[in-house]
């Protein structure tokens, strides 16, 4: 059995992440643990694994035990034989380039016998139900491929208990099936599993115990705490459906590889629009297009009457405003302040009132007290809020969203799904990467679902949802990917 | 790259181009450039060639780039040695870029990594070798999308005044550096907790093999580093008028 009595860790000794915490978890058991942003999660996943007190400053009391045994005398070498993390970037983990390197690395670290990293490689594998990727360049997988790749190399060092951060955030929702099908091998495998997940609905039904994490402590789950804020819209449609952003016949190629094939489409005023697909169908790099970021191969993209084409960067920016998946990509600033104010300043519209919307805009997002503070120490999920904060302001009328609830709490949600909501509003359109249905049935005009760079269906939520279920697709209309 | 180094002859780094090209058809490995990069490639190789034409002043004069016209002129002399030198630096940096490209395409670096581990270079310092390899290509692609969010955000590159340089390279610059030490975190944490650094050996699934090719390579590796000596020396004159 893996135990914690009384954790209790502070990073700047002052403000405790974790108080007193105890937590037990069986082999063979999975137990998900949720709880809002910021609330320790991670941080407890690091102390159970041992990297806290090893690798991470701070205050660190209490114990933890394996088998009644405290694991605080061992080298991280060897609590990691007992105790595995799987942390949230499956990306950021891998370190070599060969799928059958990367699941052999462990074993080789402790010196196994090469017949028997043999076997382990093999074993691992097919419990994550990827053997066929074996020979595979690890920078060739997608997403999921590669989450699958670092359980499986974490498993081959034969550990007896898992902790998984965030294991659904990169995740389509047939990546979620084949997830819940992996925890349920591990668990028949006798190994002990702890899920940290912020999208419970993922995990749910394979989850013996559900804990929550808030004030650092543990509480059995309340279902009434996870209900979603986000209800049907009660806003008025939009009946003056004038064409903001029209795309035709759009090809686009990385390399060799068609990314975008022959898409036409086009995104009137007053319209939420879901962007659907599993992971690598083309959704981000058609934002990208539509946002005049990408120059398509061939094919035309136009918002209102004027070609993208013959636009230059700055005029498009006045117009269109684009979040990306990864916050740390959009952040340029020193300062939160500085950094809300950016897009203002490089379209030199940084006037008095605009400057006291900036102001009312951090305050919406909950970043309020903090504009001084670099915005490259804040939390995904504020980073997250900052980065939707920073490019309204100057009411941009389209604004592309590429997945912008991962990470976020009920919070974080609600500020994101009002800003969505106010666009539409005055008269703009926005263009959501979403796996969500509950937000895609509650909030948007319409769906578009990606396959294959191609567009192969568009439609009203109701109908796309209902033709997905009749070819197969059935877990995209009914499985929550996201918070 | 050492034999042309010590005798740094254009036409030796031609011959030495053609092997290598001919080393990517033996080993059938399409040259894979971009549009962007074979742009970069060429405009480049053109740029160190007219400088050493521009800035070479000794050799027989062949003209001027700007002739005499009245009062005015000439300028910039143009020598047969500074076409000379030009052609060798120009085709020293092709050389540079396909071998590496040819080298990274024929080898599997882990099991370079093993084979240095045999040399008894630690473990720890080979592995280096084989994680820069397998970011590279993520940095890219990070690069590109920020470049794709400043382009988002009205930011365009601003190399007007030293203030607006260092702010272009800030904002490229801060999120690439903070997105790259999020991820020394996670990898260390991940390679830690996989048991790296536990001992002072590890074992190899894959190990790589000393065969009868690389001895014949090796052989002639080492031919060719000593021909390039004696050419420096002027041991060599017959060849030497050649190449």
């Amino acid at each position: 059995m893996l135990e914690a009595r009384n954790l209790t860790f502070s990073y700047d000794g002052t403000t405790p992440v974790l108080d007193s915490l105890s937590l037990q978890v069986k082999r063979g058991e999975i137990v998900v643990i949720t709880g809002p942003t910021g609330s320790g999660k991670s941080t407890l996943a690091k102390c159970l694994s041992g990297f806290i007190p090893r690798s991470v400053q701070g205050d660190f009391s209490g114990s933890v035990l394996i088998d009644d045994s405290d694991i605080a005398e061992l080298h991280i070498a060897e609590v990691a034989r007992q105790v595995s993390l799987v942390q949230q970037d499956p990306e950021s983990q891998i370190c070599t380039l060969q799928v059958s390197d990367e699941v052999a690395f462990g074993p080789e670290n402790y010196g196994i016998e090469v017949d028997e990293i043999s076997a382990l490689v093999n074993s691992s594998l097919k419990s994550v139900d990827s053997e066929h990727l074996y020979h595979r360049p690890t920078f060739e997988l997608s997403g999921g491929e590669k989450q699958r790749i670092i359980i499986a190399s974490m498993t081959a060092c034969k550990s007896d208990f898992l902790i998984l951060d965030e294991p659904s955030s990169s995740l389509d929702p047939q990546g979620v099936l084949q997830l819940r099908q992996i925890l349920r091998n591990l668990q028949d495998q006798s190994i002990g599993v702890i899920v940290i997940e912020h999208n419970l609905s993922a995990v749910k039904p394979v989850a013996d115990k559900i804990l929550t994490l808030t004030n650092g402590s543990i509480h059995p789950f309340s279902a009434s705490e996870h209900k979603d804020s986000t209800q049907a819209s009660t806003r008025t449609p939009d009946d003056s459906h004038s064409p903001l952003v029209t795309a035709k016949n759009l090809k686009f190629s990385y390399g060799n590889r068609t990314v975008i094939d022959n898409v036409t489409l086009g995104i009137e005023s007053g319209e939420i629009v879901a962007l659907m697909g599993g992971n690598g169908s083309g959704k981000t790099t058609l934002l990208g297009l539509l946002g005049g970021l990408l120059a398509p191969e061939s094919g035309t993209i136009s918002f209102k009457d004027s070609s993208l084409g013959r636009v230059n960067a700055k005029e498009i920016a006045h117009h269109i405003a684009m979040v990306f998946q990864n916050p740390n990509h959009q952040i340029f600033e020193k300062t939160v302040w500085n950094e809300q104010i950016l897009t203002l300043k490089a379209l030199e519209l940084d006037t008095s009132d605009k400057l006291e919307l900036s102001k009312a805009s951090l305050e919406r997002a909950g970043l309020t007290g903090l504009d001084e503070r670099n915005p490259f120490s804040l939390s995904h999920g504020q980073k997250r809020r900052l980065n939707v904060s920073s490019i309204i302001v100057h009411g941009p009328e389209v604004l592309l969203l590429d997945e912008p609830f991962i990470g976020q709490d009920k919070e974080g949600r609600k500020f994101i799904t009002e800003i969505v909501i106010k666009t539409v509003e005055r008269g703009g359109a926005v263009l959501i990467v979403t796996h969500n249905p509950t937000f895609v049935r509650n909030q948007c005009d319409r769906i578009i679902f990606m396959e294959s760079g191609s567009i192969l269906l568009d439609g009203s939520p109701v109908q796309v949802f209902e033709r997905l279920e009749n070819i197969g697709y059935k877990e995209y209309a009914s499985l929550e990917v996201q918070p | 790259m050492i034999g042309i180094i010590v005798y740094p002859s254009w036409r030796l780094s031609v011959v030495l181009l053609l092997i290598i090209f001919i080393g990517f058809f033996v080993a059938r490995v399409p040259i894979r450039l971009t549009k962007g990069r074979t742009k970069f490639v060429i405009i480049f190789s053109v740029l160190l060639l007219l400088v050493q034409v521009l800035v070479t002043t000794n050799g027989v004069l062949l003209g001027f780039l700007i002739p005499q016209i009245g009062d005015f002129g000439p300028l910039f002399p143009i020598t047969d040695f500074g076409i000379v030198r030009g052609l060798a630096i120009a085709s020293r940096f092709l050389l540079l870029i396909f071998s590496s490209m040819l080298f990274v395409s024929v080898t599997d670096p882990t099991l370079l990594a093993h084979s240095l581990t045999r040399l008894r270079i630690p473990y720890k310092y080979s592995f280096s070798l084989v994680i820069a390899l397998r970011f590279l290509p993520l940095f890219d692609l990070e690069n590109h999308t920020v470049r794709m969010a400043q382009k988002s955000r009205g930011i365009t590159p601003e190399v007007t005044g030293l203030g607006k340089i260092i702010r272009t390279i800030q904002y490229t610059f801060f999120p690439l550096l903070v997105s790259a030490l999020s991820r020394v975190d996670s990898l260390s944490m991940s390679m830690d907790g996989r048991g790296f650094g536990y001992g002072t050996g590890r074992s190899y699934l894959r190990n790589s093999s000393w065969r009868v090719t690389d001895i014949l390579v090796a052989f002639l590796t080492v031919c060719f580093l000593v021909i390039c000596i004696f050419l420096a020396t002027g041991y060599l004159p017959e060849l030497a008028q050649f190449i």
